[in-house]
């Protein structure tokens, strides 16, 4: 997806009554607007700016945003953690903005958690690289985790065939190449995939012992 | 396990310890200012926090060396729920109890002040009710959850569950928008004082002296700082001790700007125990299985764990046992206790898989109070 059509929501800071004098707050609420100006000058597209109230998860799920962007020091992080795990199985990357400029612990926070990116300092031109980056690192990393969910579940279904040719192996004194046949002749018969076939042989011989 | 002698100085003295602004912050708060960090060679660098999220990634970055922390986060990190997992550790519980569930003054008004009425109200007047707690894996999360299951109230079928910080729990039911939440001291307490909370129940009635928030660090660092966590412990087990006496000097410290910053009266402590003879800080190891539990429970674990292995690798029961030593802390002849929960099942550690699997408590009004 280009740039231009990334749609971004950006949790806010709440300064409540009783707050407006906190210097912490009001430098959040200034690295917010900075922030905002950026990304709309690089040409995001801000779907929302959305306060971390209760009613946060759900304008998250009907917006359906590509990104979303909130202070690393807010206690919106909370909120959004609730958001984070609802949503386990259809992830977006969480980029977090903050004042620091430190590359140690921005290294460190990244290789911490994968949904989080740091953007160090909130010069409008240096956003959308940002962005960009932590977009693409992203990606990399869900296809990764494709991946090894792949792989994961191709091992299991060697194993579950190694042991279904072990048992036809011992039970009818096939040889090796013998078993992997038969498995495959059946599978082919009755238009299954092999592990499929395995884990029913596997299957009786649990049942009949 | 004996004296550690020889070189036992602090691998590291300047410790960052991060901490939330709640009442239960006070072991940390009072170890330095009483400077039981310097009586055992360290200089305790606080840092007051603003999220939990924010905890825990300062934890896992190394930005904090140790932090007071929700006992179900640190299981929740190990075993890598909503972040990637991370081999944590606890050092030492820092409390028991003293957290609250409130509902709000409009429910008391239509005759919810406990369970069993709120139940009642929530069956015979429907729509949508929200009820809030501080973290998804937190200890206010599996209180509130276990409270409602235990009523026959699905806390995530039966109603609408949301992690808010608690300043926001009481402007929202003040709005009129939070039936109920759960958080720590002075949360409670300030919603009632301010008119907004109908009734404040206390969480030991869910389980009484449960545990609650824990000294926690990755393990990386207690491998690395041995020396130093048992300092950190020491020093902050005699500020337990102190604690446990010393309630009003604690309200006044407690209050500042700097630390909890609200009234002096809305820091009271429901029941809270900082000691009690070491029984509120050893880490027993069922203690950390129970979240485990909970957490596969509501489905925020997919799969049972191994949950005695990990609970062992996390419990950091040798450091703690030194510290208890060095500053004459009593301590209890088994890393597992036994205790009767709201409904009357008993957890004692044995059959973690099954504990998780049928909680005894439910009522014929829902069908399940698993996730699945």
């Amino acid at each position: 997806m280009n740039r231009t059509s990334l749609r971004i929501v950006v949790v806010n800071t709440v300064i409540r009554a009783g707050e407006e004098g906190n210097p912490a707050l009001a430098a959040q609420a200034e690295r917010a607007r900075v922030l905002r100006i950026g990304l709309l000058e690089a040409g995001y597209d801000i779907v929302a700016s959305l306060p971390p109230d209760i009613y946060l998860p759900e304008r998250i799920a009907q917006l359906q945003p590509d990104m979303i962007i909130v202070d690393a020091e807010s206690d919106a992080r909370d909120v959004l953690e609730h958001i984070v795990i609802a949503t386990r199985d259809e992830r977006r990357p969480i980029v977090m903005f903050t004042e620091s400029d430190d590359a140690d612990s921005m290294e460190a926070a990244m290789s911490a958690g994968v949904s989080a990116y740091i953007v160090a300092g909130l010069h409008s031109e240096r956003i959308k690289p940002v962005l960009q980056v932590a977009l693409a690192r992203f990606k990399r990393e869900q296809k990764l985790l494709d991946e090894l969910s792949d792989t994961r579940h191709k091992l299991a279904e060697r194993k579950v065939i190694e042991r279904a040719k072990g048992l036809l192996m011992a039970r009818q004194s096939f040889t090796e190449d013998q078993a992997y046949q038969k498995l495959r002749t059946l599978a082919m018969s009755k238009n299954l995939k092999l592990a499929e076939v395995a884990q029913r042989i596997l299957d009786v011989e649990d049942l009949l012992g | 396990m004996g004296w550690l002698t020889g070189s036992d100085k602090p691998e590291k003295e300047e410790v960052h310890i991060g901490f939330m602004p709640l009442t239960d912050c006070a072991p940390l708060v009072m170890a330095s200012v009483l400077e039981l960090d310097k009586k055992y060679g360290l200089r305790f660098v606080l840092r007051r926090e603003a999220s939990w999220a924010g905890v825990r990634d300062k934890l896992a970055s190394g930005a904090l060396d140790a932090a007071h922390a929700l006992y179900g986060m640190i299981y929740g990190v190990q075993l890598g729920i909503g972040s990637a997992p991370r081999d944590m550790a606890v050092l030492m519980g820092l409390n028991r109890n003293g957290q609250t569930i409130t509902l709000s003054k409009a429910l008391a008004e239509r005759g919810a002040v406990d369970g069993p009425s709120l139940a009642r109200l929530m069956q015979s007047d429907e729509r949508r009710y929200t009820f809030a707690q501080t973290f998804p894996t937190g200890t206010h999360a599996m209180w509130l959850y276990y409270w409602l299951a235990a009523h026959g109230i699905h806390p995530l079928r039966d109603a609408r569950t949301i992690s808010v910080p608690p300043p926001q729990m009481v402007a929202n039911m003040r709005a009129g928008e939070m039936d109920g939440f759960c958080a720590g001291d002075p949360w409670g307490r300030r919603a009632m004082l301010d008119g907004v909370g109908g009734v404040s129940i206390p969480t030991q009635e869910i389980w009484p002296d449960h545990p609650e928030k824990v000294l926690g660090c990755s393990l990386s660092f207690v491998q690395e700082h041995p020396n130093t966590c048992r300092a950190m412990v020491a020093a902050i087990l005699e500020a337990c001790r102190w604690l446990d006496t010393n309630r009003e000097q604690m309200a006044d410290v407690l209050a500042a700007e700097a630390y909890v910053n609200t009234s002096k009266e809305a820091i009271g402590g429901c029941g809270i125990a900082f000691h009690d003879d070491g029984e509120a800080n050893f880490p027993y190891l069922s203690d950390g299985m129970w979240f485990m539990t909970q957490h596969r429970r509501w489905g925020l674990l997919k799969e049972d764990p191994d949950y005695l292995s990990v609970a062992k690798a996390v419990n950091q029961i040798c450091i703690y046992q030194d510290a208890a030593t060095m500053t004459g802390t009593p301590l209890p002849h088994s890393v597992m206790r036994s205790s009767t929960l709201l409904g009357g099942a008993v957890w004692d550690g044995e059959n973690p898989q099954a504990f998780a699997a049928a909680p005894a408590m439910c009522t014929d009004s829902v069908q399940s109070c698993t996730a699945t």
